[in-house]
């Protein structure tokens, strides 16, 4: 057997070389990111987040339409209808008043008809349609166009409403437009008291616990008193003094949700306070504040971030709350509080339109969950395990 | 996995299918089951109303939610027949004096209370007397101190505690059968007003015996009308049997008359739908379309109401005649009632409802329509904003648009200010609140615009004007036109039906020349009732009788 000498070396080890860490270097952040993005509904969340805001924020500027433009001629139209083929090709749409409405094939909504004539004793309408006559026979149920031998026709063909894709309200708005108009109010509420609610929870609550003693017992029970109090009192209340509008909302959940961060950071400030460089920083002089804004939070960034995310779903629920119960945003303007709030009457009739906010109101509050659930993991792998 | 999803959607799919199975119930079955197929219709009609009264003394309350048990259960010295025109009741005939001012009752003969005991005119007396006592509280008294001579003065007397003057007082028994009343002035539509329940005759024993309680109670409450009341069980039904010792019990061919309580709409159209009860008042608006396409137990009757926006006169904007024009032209009537409201109302361009004849011509027969028409006219109302200082709405002050929580009213209000909003370039503020708290700030004059509408008391345009006459109580528009005053006073003592009209109408036409309020449409009352129960009448004044109906199939 030959041996080969130069596949073998003797190794050379150097100070430098054994201190080196060989595995890929992360900082905390990268380290984070990692983490969260393993972690498949983090990801969704993200994702979901990313699309509702482009929904809000650039779907209005997309459309013509306003959330108040009002057509009382579409009212109540479903995002899909069976129309009838007409002789000549052309399709009409029977609305549930009874009306047709002339639909182009592409699903277009065109001109209502004129009505000439309801005959209330052989319960006939008849509608100007061209030179022709289209006459509605509802002395049968449910109502149907006669064609010109007089005989009752079916609505067969199924039409996408292309003029307004997810249908119109009650007094023929666009939904989609006040969907869009609707996740922007929300998301907006959600922002704005998320924000708020940091900076004040955070610096009360870091004051409370860096100070303790009595300065804490005194603040942490004016934090149990507010959080006795029942929200919606204080919007009721707030709403008194100020009127009704999207300020009274962001105030009362401003000056309420942030009891929670508060109480999270204390107990952060608490635990970190007999730590060794906080000690350091003190022997050489930092001021109360240099200490508390940048060695103790930075240190208790994660809860508070987790906290944060895990407020926004709450807010928005909390909007659309308050605004279906008729305590928020005032007409006409559309939040996905309001919108159900308007659909809830005709749910028998338009399911439709209470489907839609519904729906986006689980999508948005699901995304924020699902980022807040990742968040938590990615930051203290700790509770994981 | 995929086991397990798939175990999910065929629970899911079972539960919708069944679901779908409870609501396919189909609408025309009937409670009919109860009675076999030989044996006889049952004549019990269950109906299901959607607000509680108040009490039910019929002298002290005004609460319309009482209204169709008072109807019931009494009857006065006139009454409506099927027709809805003013027969005799209790009262067997009556004379009425040349100069308008004395009427003279003559009961029928054997009247009787529920109880089997003697109804006479010292019963009739002793009501009068009841309604005009002041710790009685009734809330209608007003009907009996602004026409009946002395009736104030005996008032105010037993309010600061002096003996009242009889000898005075307008009302009297000379004997067991008769009953006369002198009015202080001729009110040729005061029958119509004694046809109000407020005055049906109480029983002094049953009143005496339990003052605070008595109508709280199915074993204490005397009646005198077709039905007598048998079960009261608070908060959930009360049962009216047909009453025996009515005078007319021969034709009354309900036994039994149940009237349940079930608060939310939507669960009284599921019942009904169910087969539960016969009938209810108040329809979900949302389904109206539906049930109108599809229900033939959809019933529409004519009602003497007008619903409309008032505007505030005080307010510096409003004070103009010209803007009050704009924002009414502005508005499009048709599309409001056919596609927001998607009622059978008719669009109103004036104050008093079509319902009210004289002679076979109805009191609206070729009223003006004041320069509004059916849809919008824009053109108009943008030259007159125009000529008030606002070309296109530009530095007009936002008003506040006031509604009362209410489904329908909302969408009316959301629609309005949508309207004025494209079509004058206005910008108004929506504000809402519960009745109670709405009413009170509008009668503070709180307000710029404000929902209202107005029910008739009783079938004649004089229900109407006194909306606007200075100083009255319920001119909440704060609208002050002495010569339109002077036109009403002038019309509500005229005798002469025909030439009481042409004051009206001109009265009518000085109001609506500087519109204090915004017609919107004249009300139409629907309510469901099942085709197999007949001769139900609401009348006009949203009164349900069932004195008439039976049970057919």
């Amino acid at each position: 057997m030959e041996e080969k000498k130069e596949l073998w070396a003797p190794f050379v080890a150097t100070d430098e070389g054994r201190e080196k860490i060989w595995s890929k270097e992360r900082s905390f952040a990268q380290d984070v990111w990692f983490r969260f993005r393993h972690k498949k509904s983090a990801l969704l969340g993200l994702v979901l987040i990313g699309l509702s805001l482009v929904f809000a924020l650039a779907g209005p500027l997309m459309t013509t339409r306003s959330y108040s433009d009002q057509t009382l001629d579409y009212v109540s139209i479903p995002p899909w209808f069976r129309v009838y083929t007409m002789e000549d090709g052309t399709f009409l749409y029977l609305t549930s008043s009874m009306r047709p409405i002339q639909v182009a094939e592409d699903g277009t909504l065109g001109a209502p008809l004129v009505r000439i004539q309801d005959d209330m004793v052989t319960k006939k309408i008849t509608y100007e349609y061209g030179a022709d006559v289209v006459t509605v026979d509802y002395s049968q149920k449910p109502p149907a166009i006669l064609d010109a031998a007089g005989q009752r026709m079916t609505a067969g063909k199924m039409v996408w409403n292309k003029t307004y894709p997810l249908g119109t309200d009650n007094l023929g708005r666009d939904l989609l437009v006040r969907l869009m108009y609707g996740a922007r109010i929300s998301l907006l509420v959600a922002f704005v008291a998320a924000a708020i609610n940091l900076v004040i929870g955070v610096l009360y609550g870091g004051v409370a616990g860096y100070f303790g003693g009595n300065v804490d017992l005194v603040m942490m029970r004016i934090v149990d008193v507010i959080s006795t109090i029942p929200l919606t009192l204080y919007v009721i209340l707030i709403m008194v003094v100020m009127g009704q509008g999207l300020h009274s909302i962001i105030i009362a959940l401003s000056s309420v949700y942030w009891v929670d961060m508060a109480r999270v950071v204390r107990g952060q400030v608490l635990s970190l306070k007999g730590q060794e460089f906080v000690y350091a920083a003190r022997t050489i002089g930092s001021s109360t504040g240099k200490i508390l804004l940048s060695h103790l939070i930075p240190n208790a960034m994660g809860p508070i971030l987790v906290t944060a995310t895990m407020l926004i779903p709450s807010a928005i629920f909390m909007e659309a709350f308050l605004s279906f119960i008729g305590l928020g945003i005032p007409a006409p303007m559309a939040s996905l509080g309001t919108m159900c709030n308007d659909a809830i009457a005709a749910l028998r009739v338009c399911p439709y339109q209470l489907f839609w906010p519904a729906v986006a109101i689980c999508l948005i509050m699901f995304a924020f969950n699902f980022v807040g659930d990742g968040l938590r993991d990615a930051l203290d792998p700790k509770l994981k395990k | 996995m995929k086991k397990k999803l798939l175990a999910l959607l065929t629970a899911v799919l079972m539960l919708t299918s069944l679901l779908a199975g409870c609501g396919g119930t189909p609408a025309s079955g009937s409670s009919g089951s109860q009675s076999g197929e030989a044996a006889p219709v049952k004549q019990e009609v269950v109906f299901a109303l959607q607000n509680l009264p108040d009490i039910l003394d019929p002298n002290v309350t005004n609460n319309s939610f009482a209204a169709p048990f008072l109807d019931n259960l009494f009857e006065g010295l006139v009454a409506y027949d099927k027709d809805n025109n003013l027969v005799a009741g209790n009262a067997e005939s009556w004379t009425i004096s040349e100069d308008g001012l004395t009427y003279t009752f003559t009961l029928r003969d054997g009247l009787k209370w529920s109880d089997g005991s003697d109804l006479t005119a010292q019963d009739y007396l002793y009501t009068m007397k009841r309604i005009l006592t002041p710790s009685t509280a009734a809330l209608y008294v007003n009907m009996l101190t602004d026409y009946v001579a002395g009736a104030q003065e005996y008032y105010d007397a037993l309010a600061n505690g002096q003996e009242p003057d009889e000898e005075a007082l307008g009302i009297k028994a000379p004997d067991d059968k008769t009953l006369v009343l002198t009015l202080k002035a001729p009110a040729p539509y005061y029958l119509g007003i004694l046809a109000m329940y407020t005055f049906v005759p109480t029983q002094q024993a049953a009143v005496e015996a339990a003052p605070e309680t008595w109508a709280q109670s199915a074993e204490n409450y005397i009646s005198n009308g077709p039905f007598k009341m048998t079960q009261y069980n608070f908060n959930e039904s009360i049962v009216l049997e047909k009453n025996p010792n009515y005078w007319n019990a021969e034709n009354v061919k309900l036994e039994k008359l149940t009237f349940r309580f079930i608060l939310e709409p939507s669960t009284a159209l599921s019942a009904f739908e169910a087969g539960e009860i016969d009938g209810f008042r108040t329809i979900p608006p949302a389904d109206l379309p539906r049930l109108k396409a599809e229900s033939d137990a959809l019933q529409v009757a004519p009602s003497f109401a007008t619903t409309y926006y008032m505007f505030n006169c005080q307010n510096e904007v409003l004070k103009d005649v010209r803007v009050r024009q704009a924002l009414s032209l502005a508005v499009d009537r048709t599309a409001l009632i056919e596609n927001v409201l998607q009622t059978t109302d008719t669009p109103a361009y004036a104050l008093v409802s079509p319902g009210y004849s004289v002679d076979g011509v109805d009191y609206t027969e070729g009223r003006s329509t004041y320069g509004l028409s059916p849809t919008a006219d824009v053109e108009a109302a943008q030259k007159l904003l125009a000529e008030a200082g606002y070309p296109n709405g530009e530095g007009f002050p936002k008003l506040r648009l006031s509604y009362y929580t209410d489904a329908n009213v909302k969408k009316i209000a959301e629609a309005l200010q949508e309207m004025w909003k494209t079509n004058l370039g206005i910008d108004t503020e929506i504000t809402v609140a519960d009745w109670a708290v709405y009413y009170d700030s509008v009668q503070a004059g709180d307000y710029d615009i404000c929902a209202m509408g107005w029910s008739a008391d009783y079938l004649h345009p004089t229900t109407f004007f006194p909306l606007f006459v200075t100083g009255n109580v319920n001119n909440n528009s704060f609208y002050s036109n002495p010569e339109y005053d002077a036109l009403y006073a002038q019309a509500a003592v005229m005798t002469d039906a025909q030439a009481a009209m042409e004051v009206m109408h001109q009265a009518e036409d000085m109001l609506m020349a500087d519109m204090p309020f915004l017609p919107l449409y004249y009300r139409a009352t629907t309510y469901m009732l099942r085709p197999g129960v007949k001769d139900v009448n609401m009348s006009p004044l949203a009164q349900l009788y069932f004195k008439d109906a039976y049970v057919a199939e």
